[in-house]
C-alpha cells in the first residue's frame, strides 16, 4: 500500500493532501527560488495524528519535513523529493497563560502575533519579532530560532521561551526546560530546523510592555558617522529596545514604498527605540541626542502614531525593494559591528563587479546585516550570477569574524556557505548530533549542514582558523 | 597548561582524564584548566569579551567594570572560574553565551558559534555544553554577551535545577557524549 494510502486509511480524510495541483501550495516556503513537490501534505488538526504521521513516515523510511507558515527564507520548510510535509499551522491553541509567572503556553501552529494578542490584556507581550510575526507560527520560530529588531535588548527566540514539548522520531515525547539538569538540550533543539524532532508544545516567556516607548530618527552624511553613533550609544551604557540602519538606497525605496518621511538624500538612516520606564527613557533620550552631533538631521517620534509610522518604512524595506525590482534576494550574514564600515564598502564593490544593486537594511544593534540584491529571474543566468554574489557576502561575513546567517537559518540556501564557515570536524559533530536523535535520517534530510562530500566537491579552499580545509586530500 | 597544543597532548595522551578547576592538583589523570587564563579579546563597544577558561570571575568583572559593563548572570562565588560556572550552569547563565572553543575526546581542538550576537548556522553546540560538567571536552575558551552594570543588577537568575531524569533523556545525553568523546576519556 502506498504511503498516501496508508496515511488517508490511518487519519482523517480532509486533513491529508496529495496530488500534483494540491501539493503545490506547499511546493517552496518564502524562499521561493527553491521549490520541490512532497508525495503528501498532512494538517493535523490533533497531537495525536502527528504521532500517527511520523509512525507511517518510520515504517516507510519516508523523509518528514515539518513546516510552520511556510515564510521562512532559506528554504528549510521546502519539501524534499518523495516526502511527507508535516504542516502544523492548525494547531493554534493558546493552551493557557500565566500572568504571575509571565508565561504562555502554546500548541506550535499559534502566529507569533497571536501570542503579543493573548497576552495584551494582562500588559505582557511576546518580544521577538521578526517581520513576519503577523503570519509566522512559533513552532517555527522555535526551529529556526528567529530574531526580529528587538533582540538587542530582548535577545533572540532561544532566550524567550522557557520550555518545549518535542516528539522524536520513535513518537516519544521529551520535555526541555530551562531548568533542567544536565546539556543544554533546549538550546540545541531552538534552531535546529526540523532536523532533530518535531516541537509539539512551548511555553513561551513574556515581557512586560513598556511604559513608554519612544524612536528617535537621525540622518547622516556619511555611513561612517551613522556606525560610530551606533558605537557610542552602547558605548554609553544604553541598549536601545531596537538600533536599525539603512543606506542611502534603502532609505529611498522605503519612503517611496511607505511615506514615513525618512531624510531623503542622506547617506545613512539610524532609528533608535528607547523603551522602559518614563524616567529611563527621558534620560537614555537626552544622551542618545548628546551623542548625535555629527547626523544631519534629527527627529524623535512624539506620539504612538509617529512612532509606528517611522518603524513602517524600516518593516517594509523588503516590499519597498520589491516594488522597484522584479526579484530580490536576501542576505542574512552577521559581522562584528566594528566591520561595518569596510563590509559595507566591499558590499558596493562587489555590486559593481557583478553590475547589480543592493539595498542594505542593518540590525546594527547586533551586527546582522540584511542586504537585498535586486535581480531579474527572468534574465538568463541572473539568478546564478545573484547567488554567487550572494555567497561572496557570507565569505566577508565570515572573514571579519561574522556568521553566514543570524536569525533566517541555513535552511538548503546556504549549505555551500556551512563548508566556509566550519572545518570538516565540525561539521562532523553536527552529523552527529543529528545522528543521536534521529539515527535514520528521516527528519528533513539534507537541510542546515552540508555532506562533507559537498563541501570537498565545492573545493573552495579556504583558510579556516588558520587551518586549511580537508587537509587529508592531495593539493596540485 | 599553558598552550592549547599542550592540552591537545594531553587529552590524546591519556586514557582517562579528569577536568577540574580549582586548586593545583595536576597528574597524568587530572587536567587543571586554572593556570590557561586570561581575557582574550573585550569589545565594549560590541557589548562581547572572550576568555580563557580558567580566567576567575572577579578578573573578568574587574575588567568589565573599567567600561561600566558586567557579565549579565548573578554570581555567587566570584573565586571560581568563568570555566567551572560554564560546565556547572544551566539556561540563565547559556543566554549570555555566544561561542566556545572546546577540545573533544579525541585531541581536536574545535570552534562552535562566534562573537556575534546573531548565529543560526549550525546546532548551538556553544549553548547545549553549558552544564556537561567537563565531560564531555575541554571547554577552552568562551566568548560571552556582556550587558551595562545597570541593567545587569535589574536581571534576577533561578539557580535550583530540575533533574531531567527520564530514560530517554539520559539515552540521548549518552549519545552526545559518545559525539564529542568516542573514547570515554573525560571522566
Amino acid at each position: 500500500m502506498s504511503i498516501i494510502s496508508q496515511l488517508s486509511k490511518s487519519l482523517p480524510k480532509n486533513i491529508v493532501i496529495s496530488g500534483d495541483e494540491n501539493t503545490r501550495p506547499f511546493e517552496c516556503d518564502g524562499l521561493s527560488v527553491y521549490k520541490q513537490k512532497p508525495l503528501a501534505v498532512v494538517l493535523p488538526n490533533e497531537l495525536s495524528q502527528v504521532k500517527k504521521v511520523l509512525e507511517i513516515c518510520r515504517k516507510n523510511n519516508t523523509p518528514i519535513v515539518t513546516r510552520g507558515a511556510g515564510t521562512g527564507l532559506s528554504g528549510g520548510a521546502m519539501p524534499i523529493k518523495d516526502s511527507v510535509v508535516l504542516g502544523l499551522s492548525k494547531l493554534t491553541k493558546v493552551i493557557s497563560i500565566n500572568p504571575q509567572e509571565q508565561t504562555a503556553v502554546v500548541e506550535p501552529g499559534v502566529r507569533n502575533l497571536a501570542i503579543s494578542e493573548a497576552a495584551d490584556e494582562y500588559g505582557l507581550y511576546y518580544a521577538p519579532d521578526p517581520s513576519s510575526q503577523i503570519a509566522c507560527t512559533i513552532g517555527g520560530n522555535v526551529a529556526e530560532n528567529a530574531g526580529g529588531v528587538h533582540c538587542l535588548k530582548y535577545g533572540l527566540t532561544v532566550q524567550n521561551i522557557e520550555s518545549i514539548k518535542i516528539m522524536t522520531i520513535e513518537g516519544e515525547e521529551l520535555v526541555f526546560s530551562r531548568q533542567d539538569e544536565g546539556l543544554g538540550l533546549l538550546a540545541l533543539m531552538t534552531g535546529s530546523e526540523g532536523l532533530l524532532g518535531v516541537i509539539t508544545e512551548i511555553t513561551v516567556k513574556l515581557t512586560k510592555k513598556p511604559e513608554v516607548a519612544k524612536l528617535v530618527m537621525a540622518g547622516f552624511d556619511s555611513v561612517k558617522d551613522c556606525a560610530n553613533a551606533v558605537a557610542d550609544i552602547i558605548k554609553n551604557g544604553i541598549i536601545p529596545a531596537g538600533l536599525e540602519m539603512m543606506d542611502e538606497f534603502a532609505i529611498e525605496a522605503s519612503e517611496e514604498f511607505a511615506r514615513p518621511g525618512y531624510p531623503l538624500g542622506s547617506k545613512a538612516l539610524l532609528l533608535c527605540e528607547l523603551d522602559g520606564s518614563d524616567e529611563l527613557v527621558s534620560n537614555d533620550l537626552e544622551t542618545v541626542l548628546s551623542l548625535l552631533s555629527k547626523a544631519s538631521s534629527v527627529r524623535v517620534s512624539e506620539s504612538e502614531e509617529e512612532r509606528l509610522l517611522l518603524w513602517k518604512g524600516r518593516k517594509s524595506a523588503f516590499p519597498a525593494v520589491g516594488r522597484i525590482s522584479p526579484d530580490y534576494y536576501c542576505m542574512d550574514g552577521t559581522i562584528p559591528k566594528r566591520h561595518l564600515g569596510d563590509v559595507l564598502e566591499k558590499i558596493n564593490a562587489l555590486s559593481m563587479h557583478y553590475s547589480l544593486r543592493v539595498a542594505n537594511v542593518f540590525h546594527a544593534g547586533d551586527g546582522n546585516l540584511h542586504p537585498l540584491i535586486l535581480y531579474d529571474a527572468g534574465v538568463p543566468g541572473e539568478l546564478e550570477k545573484t547567488e554567487e554574489f550572494g555567497n561572496e557576502i557570507l565569505k566577508l561575513c565570515i572573514d571579519v569574524g561574522g556568521s553566514i546567517t543570524g536569525e533566517h537559518g541555513v535552511g538548503v540556501e546556504k549549505l555551500d556557505a556551512m563548508c566556509y564557515q566550519y572545518s570538516d570536524s565540525e561539521l562532523d559533530v553536527f552529523h552527529q548530533i543529528k545522528a543521536a536523535f534521529d539515527p535514520k535520517s528521516l527528519l528533513n534530510p539534507g537541510k542546515a549542514v552540508p555532506s562533507l562530500h559537498r563541501c570537498a566537491e565545492l573545493g573552495n579552499m579556504h583558510v579556516h582558523h588558520g587551518n586549511l580545509p580537508h587537509p587529508e586530500l592531495e593539493r596540485f | 597548561m599553558q598552550t592549547i597544543g599542550e592540552i591537545q597532548k594531553k587529552v590524546r595522551n591519556a586514557s582517562q582524564l579528569r577536568i577540574t578547576n580549582f586548586g593545583s592538583a595536576s597528574s597524568s589523570e587530572v587536567l587543571n584548566m586554572i593556570s590557561y587564563s586570561g581575557v582574550v579579546e573585550y569589545f565594549p563597544e560590541e557589548l562581547v569579551i572572550t576568555v580563557k577558561s580558567g580566567t576567575l570571575i572577579k578578573e573578568i568583572n574587574q575588567v568589565l567594570g573599567e567600561n561600566n559593563q558586567a557579565l549579565p548572570f548573578f554570581i555567587e562565588n566570584s573565586d571560581k572560574t568563568i570555566g567551572s560556572l560554564y560546565s556547572t550552569s544551566g539556561s540563565d547563565f547559556s543566554d549570555s553565551v555566544l561561542g566556545v572553543q572546546i577540545i573533544n575526546g579525541k585531541g581536536d581542538l574545535l570552534n562552535f558559534g562566534g562573537q556575534v550576537m546573531k548565529n543560526v548556522a549550525g546546532y548551538d553546540v556553544s549553548r547545549l555544553l553549558v552544564g556537561s560538567m567537563g565531560k564531555l571536552a575541554v571547554i577552552t575558551q568562551i566568548s560571552f554577551k556582556v550587558f551595562p552594570e545597570k541593567m545587569v543588577q535589574e536581571r534576577s537568575v533561578r539557580l535550583e535545577k530540575r533533574s531531567g531524569d527520564s530514560p530517554l533523556r539520559k539515552q540521548i545525553e549518552k549519545r552526545l557524549k559518545d559525539v564529542f568523546d568516542p573514547y570515554g576519556v573525560f571522566v
